[in-house]
């Protein structure tokens, strides 16, 4: 078969040398690598603030209007849910109560503070399956379920080991999995509406008393075809002015906004991704440069024969394009496996999705191209008149 | 420019210069006028080669001897259209070489094939594709594999198209060369010093599969050497010291050179 193409001299060049290509190729991916590892920890850092308030079934959330994060401990009165429920279209609105307390490790007795949420077993306001599979031990006195991915310090967290929550015992009921953010302090607690009175209706005089009265979060759900946008404009205007009312997505990105506006988070993990798609266009640059130098006289033997600037530029460019194919590859499958890594030891959420990995191999691209746009004037400026003498 | 001046040493080439195709074969491969050439800028100018005027006719090979920084490299990557010219007049197959742009010298690159001191082959590339490389600059993809391995068959190199350099000889890699430069059948062939990395026994070979191939395709050779065992395929040896032309000395009358007894005084000579 004779081929009626091109002689494909840029892969020939590349693959030529296996061992340098494998050199190349894990520098590629190496860069990758990075870039994934930091913009993980990046979203990872930001998606761990709002997994809790995406899981909230609620088409509309009200808050106390004071309540601009999640760290915000003030509360609102439960009649606002009662008079939201009355607007036509809302079918529904639960209350959700939160509050701190220490959990008392039961190995080491040490104690770490914990973000207890409560509710209405019959409500539904975590629809995790987890949750609802033990519904009826939350009905039970003095019972939690504890989320497997809170952070190590509570100690064992097995169903039925028994300890203290703020200074009273607390049976371990069950378990379900979340993940900790910067909120949560070691970990989320759920309990019935009826513990949490237990638990915080009767604390010391310095520390602030709970009931049911005074509500953290309000679900609203709303008819179906309802517009949430616009009951949730509706009730914004026609509730009294000490709630806030948003839709869950607005309310989401409002705490999403908060930590990208208020923390250094964002910009820290921008400059390392920054650094890492420098590095990368370093590296790549190298590797292509080196690939010139040692074939210069083949270049500019080219250029004799009559071969254009345009078709050695081709020849760059086509290497660097194939660097960033080839060497996104491994990078991608290290990185997946390094997330779950990460993931597993850390608790943080990492989440490698479809666009996160197109915007990486965009990059990546972008890399070898910058790298190779760069090289590609070594190969401009090869004079072929030096090959002679 | 001082180019369109006929020229007074050839009656040939005296035809003008928009000749038909019949005509352009009597043209001279190489004609220079004055040519002068200077390397560097302002108080660095250096003048390398002084007012060269030279006729090289269809069919002869050349050549071109002197002691070293003489200028007989860059002689040649003038006539290779490797620079830009600004003094003199310089034809190649009849077409004015001074005040070409640079898209003009590449396409007249094309019809010249370039052997070096070094093979300059690709390593990743076996040998028949390196030689692919020179058919795929006219266009030829469909016919491309079975010229180059005709031409490296030509070459003696028929049982090792698929090798890449680094398992040939440093001979069969100059061979090779050599294919990737006939194998487009130009009309001018540029060699600066061919041989001078091969041992005695594989540069005699090379220049004689040259001198064999060039005169089956009728073409012009001009080549820069260093080498005296070889001067007997030349049908003309010019010296250049300075820069400047310092002998021209024609074997036999170029028409009877095809006889081959005209090696013997070749031989004496030497
Ligand atoms: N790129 C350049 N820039 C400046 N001067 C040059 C350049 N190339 C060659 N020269 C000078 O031009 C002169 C002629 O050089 P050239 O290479 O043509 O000599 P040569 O006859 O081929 O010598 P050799 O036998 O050593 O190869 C020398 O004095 C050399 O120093
Ligand atoms: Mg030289």
């Amino acid at each position: 078969m004779s081929p009626l193409r091109r002689t494909p001299l840029a892969w020939l060049n590349l693959t030529h040398d296996r061992r340098r290509l494998a050199t190349s190729l894990g520098g590629v991916a190496f860069a990758v690598l990075l870039m994934f590892m930091f913009n993980g920890f990046k979203n990872a850092l930001y998606d761990s603030q709002v997994q809790l308030l995406q899981l909230l079934n609620a088409d509309i959330i009200i808050t106390n209007t004071q309540k601009y994060n999640m760290f915000v401990p003030e509360a609102f009165a439960r009649r606002r849910l009662y008079q939201a429920r009355a607007f036509a279209g809302i079918t529904a609105a639960y209350p959700l109560y939160i509050n701190n307390a220490n959990w008392k490790n039961p190995e080491t007795k040490a104690t770490r503070p914990v973000r207890v949420l409560a509710f209405n077993p019959q409500d539904p306001v975590l629809l995790l399956p987890d949750i609802q599979a033990q519904l009826d031990k939350l009905r039970e006195p003095n019972t939690v379920l504890i989320d497997l991915k809170s952070r190590p310090e509570l100690g064992s967290i097995t169903p039925g080991v028994v300890t203290e929550l703020g200074e009273r015992q607390v049976r371990v009921a069950g378990n379900y999995s979340l993940g900790t953010d910067f909120a949560s302090g070691n970990g989320n607690l759920v309990m019935s509406d009826q513990n949490y009175l237990r638990f915080f209706s009767n604390l010391d005089p310095e520390l602030e008393s709970r009931n049911l009265g005074m509500v953290d979060i309000g679900l609203v759900e709303v008819e179906e075809g309802a517009d949430p946008d616009r009951l949730a404009r509706t009730l914004s205007q026609r509730l009294p002015k000490d709630v806030k009312v948003l839709t869950k997505d607005a309310f989401v990105q409002q705490e999403l906004s908060y930590w990208q506006d208020n923390t250094n988070i964002g910009f820290v993990f921008t400059l390392l991704t920054g650094m890492a798609f420098i590095v990368g266009i370093i590296l790549v640059y190298q590797i292509l440069y080196t690939d010139v130098a040692d074939h210069w006289a083949e270049y500019a033997t080219l250029k004799a024969m009559g071969y254009k600037n345009i078709f050695l530029l081709g020849v760059v460019l086509q290497e660097a394009v194939i660097l960033s194919v080839l060497g996104f590859i491994p990078g991608f499958c290290i990185s997946v496996l390094l997330y779950n890594a990460t993931a597993n030891a850390t608790g943080l959420l990492m989440q490698m999705t479809v666009s996160r990995a197109l915007s990486t191999l965009l990059a990546t691209f972008i890399m070898c191209l910058f790298s190779g746009a760069i090289a590609v004037r070594k190969v401009q400026a090869t004079d072929p008149a030096e090959v002679f003498g | 420019m001082m180019d369109a001046n006929p020229t007074p040493h050839n009656n040939h080439a005296a035809a003008n210069s928009n000749a038909g195709v019949a005509i352009a074969q009597s043209t001279p491969a190489v004609e220079t006028h004055g040519l002068n050439y200077y390397f560097g800028q302002g108080d660095l100018r250096k003048q390398v080669l002084f007012d060269l005027n030279l006729t090289f006719p269809r069919g002869q090979i050349a050549i071109i001897t002197g002691p070293s920084g003489s200028g007989k490299t860059t002689f040649l990557s003038l006539i290779g259209a490797l620079r830009t010219i600004h003094d003199g007049s310089l034809k190649v197959m009849g077409r004015e070489l001074v005040g070409m742009n640079n898209a003009q010298l590449v396409e007249v690159r094309r019809g010249i094939g370039f052997i070096f001191q070094a093979h300059n082959l690709f390593e990743s590339l076996t040998a028949v594709q390196n030689v692919e490389m020179a058919v795929e600059l006219l266009g030829g993809f469909g016919s491309k594999r079975a010229q180059a391995i005709a031409m490296l068959e030509q070459l003696g190199l028929g049982h090792r198209v698929t090798y890449k350099p680094n398992s040939l000889s440093g001979g069969q890699k100059q061979r090779v060369a050599i294919a990737r430069a006939l194998v487009n059948q130009p009309q001018l062939i540029l060699a600066d010093e061919p041989t001078a990395a091969l041992d005695k026994e594989s540069g005699r070979d090379v220049v004689t599969l040259m001198q064999t191939l060039a005169k089956e395709q009728s073409c012009t050779i001009l080549m820069v050497t260093h080498d005296n065992r070889i001067l007997d395929v030349a049908d003309r040896i010019i010296n250049l010291v300075d820069g400047r032309l310092e002998s021209d000395t024609s074997m036999r009358d170029f028409v009877t050179a095809h006889d081959p007894k005209t090696l013997d005084p070749r031989m004496f000579m030497l």
